[in-house]
């Protein structure tokens, strides 16, 4: 009975309704505020079994080390509202590293270069992978299982699998060690990530059309909004931040490893599916994304700081992020 | 019809098949049921009424199992029975077909009637052979016309329901409840499903037919049962009854009723001759040599069996099919419709057949669904004015009188009827030059039917031209200044108001044209 249920939905202006919608929401994960409170509660459990957690150089180093995953997973959360998936992210960040250093190796040492180099390298990607989405109608599951793959080997190939050394200074300052208004600048990158993904997603119309692209692709379509260009733009957008995150973290290393964050796709979109992102598409929020990374980072550095071996990590880890998204599932 | 009343009056034993007593059902704090009572017998058709939400999806989820009911008695046959599971309901010999269908598409239909107990081997393979001679026999012997090696999936939408009904009779069914079978059905295919029915209840099976077109019940059912906010409004004899006591059964006699052109003499209005939209030699893989013309002001009916072109005109003209050859003139200047974005750019509109699937996002506001196609509209330098798209949505609720509690409910909590106002209100402001209709009452109760009437006479009074397909013949003459048959992919013919006022003799003529059609489309293909 579609009829009965729709009083309880619908916004009210009175208290009592208000309250009501914000219990369901935190029932129904419509917001993530049930994620809030699981960070919270995971910050109160380390707090207390841990007396080095609780500290500013350890928060700093806990966004520091989310600062990949956040970064891309801001990407992935309009990739996934548009019901889509990239699985070719940590693979892209390596290629879009390569290119970075080689590029700078090759023109100047200028930082410039590099940084155009890692974020083009990222974006043609993320071009790669929309157009053969969107064009020739395979499922993203399956072209970015295909990049992946390429984008790791062709990494690999440039150099055949040795790392290129990089030696500018003002690129480690601007993309890895430096602080910027005493922020360490990662984080400060992070942050600046964040809140373009915002203003796009929930205040542009870029992020409309993702939402309606994602909430039905059909009523979309007849609504005049070009599917195939929304869907790939966000697959750009991506493939872009994948190329950030490669600035940040060679800058970081001081070198371009061809054999980097293997793996890390799964993070970010745990992160994502976490933050509250439906995987049917239609539904997602940037703020959520932000603290699904969060957690994952801090149960990262909270179990090794308990002192967990890392295998056991891995397992409570996953069993963890399934029991959150059990929980916070509507 | 064949199936004939008296016929079926005959042989229907006295004693309730199904009898159900004073049924109460709460959710939270609203009264779904209150003291429901409905009886049927052995071999009728038994017609179930009510606007949405008087309680009809309620009572029939009550019978299948879905739902407990808090108070009240089911008997049948004469026993009492309780329903605490879905498979019980079926244990006891009651089907249901719902509106969606619960057929597995990329099975065949003989696999789809038999699925879940294939015929087998000792080692538990399915005997393929002895599967399809079991769903050809059983077909043949309700003298349903299905191809049981046909993909379900590649059927049209009539023989999908049909293979649907026959699965719910494969067992031992004593009762078959069809939910707004024929909602999405032409006329003929309406044909096949009442030889369906009828065939059925002479094997002694009881069935509810739940429907909002009051004309069906006179043709199929025996009885009648109105429910209106959760309790009975009266069970009628069908042959005793009219169409207005119904209609004044469903909406409650407080409420002044609006029948439509029956009661409201049909105005004769000056049309502006301009066309405001004209299609010339319009040609594609599913039209051949299409012209038409829309006035300004013109409510332009499109009447044809599903497959005959209706929906793929509005398609082209939308943008959403190529164009091969002809011309599309949009007040006297041609347009070659480059896609969705362009027509809607042009002042083109199209509320679609399928609300769900093709107009609506369910999972998101009414503001974020009436704003889709505007979005450009709501924003300066690509940024949303959140405040003016709130407002449009607000004033298109109120203007479309949409009931929902603000432009923030999710339309999946809307009724049927205010969905569909919902995706009206996507083109209402600013009002479109033509407006493209494919069957716009669809699934909609008879109050929000005409309210919905009111919205499409409106746009015509202020000057868009509108171009509507309907199954419903009724609704076409009712609504239609003019209207077009479609046959094969071309226009037949083109009635002016007046020439035909009867939706049977417009269904004749359909029929007429139609085999004369074919025969055309035969010599082509020798």
């Amino acid at each position: 009975m579609t009829e009965l249920t729709a009083p309880n939905v619908v916004a009210s202006s009175t208290r009592s309704d208000r309250r009501r919608r914000i219990v369901q929401n935190l029932l129904r994960g419509e917001r993530p505020y049930m994620l809030y409170i699981a960070f919270v509660i995971l910050l109160v459990v380390f707090s207390l079994s841990s007396p080095w957690f609780l500290s500013v150089d350890n928060f700093l180093n806990i966004g520091r080390q989310t600062t990949l995953v956040s970064i891309i997973a801001v990407g992935m959360t309009f990739i996934i509202i548009a019901r889509q998936i990239d699985l070719s992210v940590a693979s892209t960040l390596a290629l879009s590293g390569m290119a970075a250093a080689l590029a700078m190796s090759q023109i100047n040492n200028s930082w410039i270069v590099g940084a155009v180099a890692g974020l083009g390298t990222g974006a043609l990607v993320g071009l790669i992978n929309g157009i053969l989405t969107t064009q020739l109608s395979i499922p993203s599951f399956l072209v970015t299982l295909g990049s992946l793959s390429m984008a790791r080997g062709l990494a690999m190939m440039v150099t055949n699998t040795k790392p290129v050394i990089i030696t500018n200074e003002t690129y480690f300052a601007i993309f890895g060690e430096g602080t910027f208004l005493g922020v360490p600048v990662p984080i400060a990158w992070t942050l600046a990530a964040m809140i373009v993904g915002i203003l796009l997603l929930h205040y542009n119309v870029f992020g409309r059309r993702i939402y309606a692209v994602g909430g039905n692709p059909t009523a979309a379509l007849y609504s005049g909004i070009n599917t195939k260009r929304i869907t790939t733009a966000a697959f750009v957008l991506t493939g872009t931040l994948a190329g950030l995150a490669a600035l940040v973290l060679s800058a970081r290393s001081h070198a371009a490893r061809p054999d980097v964050v293997q793996g890390m796709e799964l993070d970010v979109i745990a992160a994502v599916i976490l933050g509250g992102c439906s995987l049917f598409g239609g539904r997602g929020y940037i703020l959520g994304t932000l603290f699904g990374s969060l957690i994952i980072g801090t149960l990262n550095n909270g179990l090794v700081l308990l002192g967990v071996s890392s295998p056991m990590q891995l397992v409570i880890k996953g069993a963890i992020i399934v029991a959150a998204v059990a929980f916070t599932k509507r | 019809m064949e199936l004939s009343g008296s016929v079926a009056a005959e042989s229907l034993p006295s004693t309730s098949l199904v009898m159900v007593s004073a049924i109460n059902k709460r959710f939270g704090g609203v009264r779904a049921l209150r003291d429901v009572d409905l009886q049927v017998r052995a071999g009728e058709v038994h017609a179930l009424l009510g606007e949405n939400g008087a309680g009809k999806s309620t009572l029939i989820k009550i019978l299948s199992g879905v739902h407990s009911l808090d108070s009240g008695t089911i008997e049948i046959a004469g026993i009492p029975v309780e329903f605490d599971s879905p498979a019980k309901s079926r244990e006891a010999g009651i089907a249901v077909v719902y509106q969606d269908l619960s057929l597995v598409e990329s099975l065949s239909v003989a696999d789809n009637l038999l699925l879940g107990r294939e015929p087998r081997t000792a080692f538990g393979f399915v005997r393929k052979r002895a599967l399809m001679v079991r769903a050809e026999a059983f077909l043949k012997e309700l003298g349903i016309p299905l191809d049981t090696r046909a993909t379900v999936g590649s059927l049209p939408f009539a023989y999908r329901q049909m293979t649907e009904i026959a699965k719910a009779l494969m067992g031992e069914v004593r009762l078959l409840i069809l939910d707004e079978p024929t909602s999405s059905l032409t006329s003929d295919e309406v044909r096949i499903l009442f030889d369906a029915i009828g065939k059925a209840t002479r094997r002694g099976v009881g069935v509810i037919y739940v429907t909002h077109r009051l004309n069906e019940v006179f043709e199929i059912s025996q009885r009648v049962t109105v429910l209106r906010d959760g309790a009975n409004a009266g069970t009628f004899i069908t042959a005793e009854t009219d169409m207005k006591r119904l209609v004044n059964a469903i909406v409650g006699s407080d409420r002044s009723v609006l029948t439509g052109s029956r009661t409201e003499p049909a105005v004769k209005r000056e049309l502006d001759p301009s066309p405001v939209l004209s299609l010339s030699n319009v040609s594609n893989d599913r039209l051949r040599a299409v012209d038409l013309s829309v006035r300004k002001g013109e409510i332009h009916g499109l009447a044809g069996l599903i497959g005959s072109g209706r929906t793929e005109i509005l398609e082209t003209v939308f943008g959403l099919r190529p164009l091969e050859s002809g011309a599309i003139e949009i007040e006297g200047r041609r347009w070659l419709p480059a896609g969705p974005a362009d027509a809607i750019e042009q002042g083109v509109a199209l509320v679609p057949e399928d609300r769900h699937v093709q107009g609506l996002v369910l999972d998101h506001s009414i503001e974020r669904n009436v704003t889709l196609p505007r979005i450009p509209h709501f924003s300066r330098w690509g940024w949303m004015q959140q405040r003016a798209a709130a407002r449009r949505a607000e004033s298109a609720v109120a203007r479309l009188s949409v009931k929902a509690q603000g432009a923030s409910s999710l339309v999946r909590t809307l009724s049927g009827g205010n969905q569909q106002k919902v995706v009206f209100g996507k083109w209402n402001d600013p009002r479109p030059r033509v407006l493209l209709l494919d069957e716009p009452t669809v699934g909609v109760d008879v109050g929000a039917r005409e309210e919905i009437y009111a919205v499409i006479r409106n746009a015509a009074r202020d000057g868009s031209g509108v171009l509507v397909v309907s199954s419903d013949l009724v609704e076409l003459i009712e609504l239609c200044d003019r209207i077009s048959v479609i046959v094969n992919g071309r226009v037949a013919r083109t009635l002016v108001r007046g020439e035909i006022d009867d939706a049977e003799e417009l269904h004749h003529l359909l029929q007429i044209y139609q085999a004369s059609g074919l025969s055309t489309s035969q010599e082509l293909s020798a």
